[in-house]
């Protein structure tokens, strides 16, 4: 038998019955559905993280003061930790060859006040290296100036939405804002970046480090930012920012992180939470398979006279189980099929409503959702179509099972 | 015991006065069970029937000639004895190459039509040709052919019910016939159809049984039965009587 013949005989036999095809086709398209938004949800979670990873730059290495894995015993043996300093960040650059830039970076928050205006907003310390690192770019002005990271100059570089809140649409460049009674001359504005990993850059005044240790009264940075030459070379820095380190400190009373652990350890997370939503939403798919094999026993059940018929005129057992098999798929595989589509739709329409996340269904799964859908109505058919082709041909064409 | 002699094949030497043998049964026995008795449907039956026969076969209901009937038609089994079509044993023929014997050699129509409701006069007709593989091109010429031969060439594309009952079982036998089969199998063709529908459709057998095909019709109306050549009686599993039909009402 031809498979295209296979493939006719069945579509006949399902146009019959359109309600009860029409149903079946939408549990299944249901399943499908849910189990391709469900991953596109999932990987759109792993792209935003992804794209705010990247968005704080790359190659990084951040050093916190402080090691959180030994507090207890150990860390009250060792005594108190030693502060992070902007000594120890020039040490770093000097003695580190795999590490291309450094910024300490602290951080207070402070009402910033021009004129009669007054805002809270976070105040960041650092150098002019923390431009390159965090990758910000800057709407009018200049950024932190190169030099000494010791003198603490009175300048500012104020985030896009402080910048309106404060001067509105006028110019704000060389203008004198207050930040916790000391005064500040801006001299740059950031461009709108918005949220990246929890800092909201538009909402953000920065300032030199040894300025804003003074203002608010702290002895330790709040962390290190390294940046390795390149992405082969992390590991290396890590090593070397490490040694620098316990050499000045004579233990290990930091933390180092990478961007890159930090990354894989929130994709593994994502990705197992991905697989999860896949595996609830696949429930809905195995349910729409039980209703397949429904559909083809009832159908059966009606057609043993005409299976009778099939093997009056020569059918083989293979044949008439090919024959209801095809129907099973044809049902899960129109099914699958539509229930794609839909998917994509919806998805196409939340990316539209939530542009932050990168919501585009991966081939991959959409090949995944046919595959398991084609499957389920091969395995779910398989039982009534063996039924099928096993009966009796005398009995059957008497309408006896 | 000789119908006519178009189109069998040549005599073999020493069988001057009868055709190849077609269908041997020997002692041929089927048992149900029913609960806990059992019913002897067919009780140790032989029977010869010859290429270009045409057989009539009566009865009373129960008698076991709807069995004999599937028995000879590969659709049941026998519980003992030895059955041969064309000279080949099919006792112990796997599932595959019963079908495979039935699609070749063997037609079949019924009482009850048996046509496919939703398709065509001409799907119907197409579904051995289907069964069988043929491709589209071969599978119109001989569809096309059967359909012209049981005069239903204009009716092709209407479906079971936009046809009378009389042209229903034309739909049915052209099926039958599309594959070529060596023996027509008719169970009771002409039970549902008015007696002169009835008379066109046994007309229409004897002249496929005048091209050669061999017959086995089973009815329960006498003027059926004597358009055939040989009459044989059922009771109770047995044969009871194997002769030309008398003319007239027996």
């Amino acid at each position: 038998m031809r498979w295209e013949d296979v493939t006719g005989l069945a579509l006949e036999s399902l146009r019959l019955h359109r309600m009860r095809t029409g149903l079946t086709v939408l549990a299944v398209a249901i399943g499908a559905t849910a189990v391709l938004l469900l991953t596109t949800l999932g990987d759109a979670a792993k792209g935003y993280v992804v794209n705010q990873f990247a968005s704080v730059g790359t190659n990084l290495v951040m050093i916190s003061p402080g090691r959180t894995e030994t507090a207890g015993l150990g860390a009250a043996i060792s005594g108190s930790t030693r502060n992070l300093t902007i000594d120890d960040c020039e040490a770093i650059l000097r003695r580190s060859p795999s590490v291309k830039r450094v910024a300490p970076f602290s951080l207070g928050s402070a009402a910033i006040t021009c004129g009669g205006r007054s805002r809270d907003v976070f105040v960041i310390g650092t150098t002019s290296s923390y431009q390159e690192i965090r990758s910000l770019g800057l709407a009018a002005g200049s950024f932190l100036p190169p030099g000494d990271p010791r003198r603490g100059e009175r300048v500012a570089v104020i985030g896009f939405k402080l910048k309106r809140e404060l001067f509105g649409s006028e110019n704000a460049l060389g203008k004198a804002i207050r930040i916790a009674e000391a005064q500040f001359r801006v001299i740059g504005l950031l461009e709108p970046k918005g949220q990246t990993m929890g800092m909201d850059f538009d909402d953000v005044a920065i300032i030199p480090v040894a300025t804003a240790l003074r203002i608010f009264n702290q002895s330790s940075l709040f962390r290190i930012s390294v940046q390795a030459r390149d992405a082969a070379s992390i590991p290396l820095a890590v090593e070397e920012a490490r040694g620098v380190l316990i050499d000045r400190h004579r233990e290990e009373d930091f933390t180092v992180i990478t961007q890159d652990a930090m990354l894989k350890s929130f994709r593994s997370i994502i990705d197992a939470l991905t697989v999860a939503l896949a595996a609830i939403a696949a429930i809905s798919l195995a349910v729409a398979g039980i209703g397949i094999m429904n559909v083809m026993l009832v159908s059966v059940s009606e057609r043993v006279p005409e299976i009778g018929l099939l093997k009056a005129l020569g059918a083989r057992p293979r044949q008439i189980t090919a024959l209801f098999l095809a129907e099973a798929v044809l049902l899960s595989g129109v099914g699958a099929i539509a229930g794609l589509g839909a998917g994509y739709i919806l998805a196409t329409i939340a990316a539209r409503m939530f542009p932050a996340l990168p919501l585009i269904p991966s081939v991959m799964w959409m090949g995944i959702v046919m595959a398991l859908s084609i499957s389920l109505g091969a395995i779910f058919g398989l039982i009534p179509a063996r039924r099928a082709a096993g009966l009796a041909p005398a009995d059957a064409l008497r309408g006896r099972r | 015991m000789i119908q006519g002699e178009a189109a069998s094949p040549a005599t073999e030497a020493g069988h001057s006065t009868a055709n190849p043998e077609l269908i041997r049964l020997e002692r041929v026995s089927r048992l149900y069970k029913m609960g806990e008795s059992e019913v002897r449907a067919l009780d140790e039956v032989s029977l010869h029937i010859h290429n270009g026969d045409f057989v009539a076969l009566m009865g009373p209901s129960g008698s076991g000639k709807s069995t004999l009937l599937n028995v000879i038609g590969l659709l049941d089994t026998p519980t003992s004895g030895a059955y041969f079509l064309d000279n080949q044993a099919v006792q112990g023929l796997s599932e595959n190459s019963l079908a495979e014997v039935r699609q070749k050699k063997i037609g079949f129509i019924f009482q009850a039509y048996h046509l496919v409701p939703r398709m065509t006069a001409a799907r119907n007709v197409e579904l051995p040709l289907i069964l069988a593989g043929l491709d589209p091109s071969e599978r119109r010429v001989r569809l096309r052919a059967a359909l012209d031969s049981v005069g239903l060439g204009a009716r092709m594309s209407h479906r079971p019910d936009q046809l009378s009952g009389g042209e229903r079982q034309r739909v049915a036998i052209a099926r039958a016939m599309v594959m070529r089969p060596q023996v027509l199998l008719a169970d009771e063709p002409t039970g549902n159809l008015d007696s002169r529908t009835g008379e066109e459709i046994v007309a229409l057998l004897g002249r496929l049984n005048a091209s050669g095909l061999t017959i086995l019709l089973v009815t329960h109306d006498p003027r059926v039965a004597s358009h055939a050549g040989r009459l044989l009686t059922m009771c109770d599993g047995r044969l009871m009587s194997d002769a030309p039909p008398a003319e007239g009402a027996p």
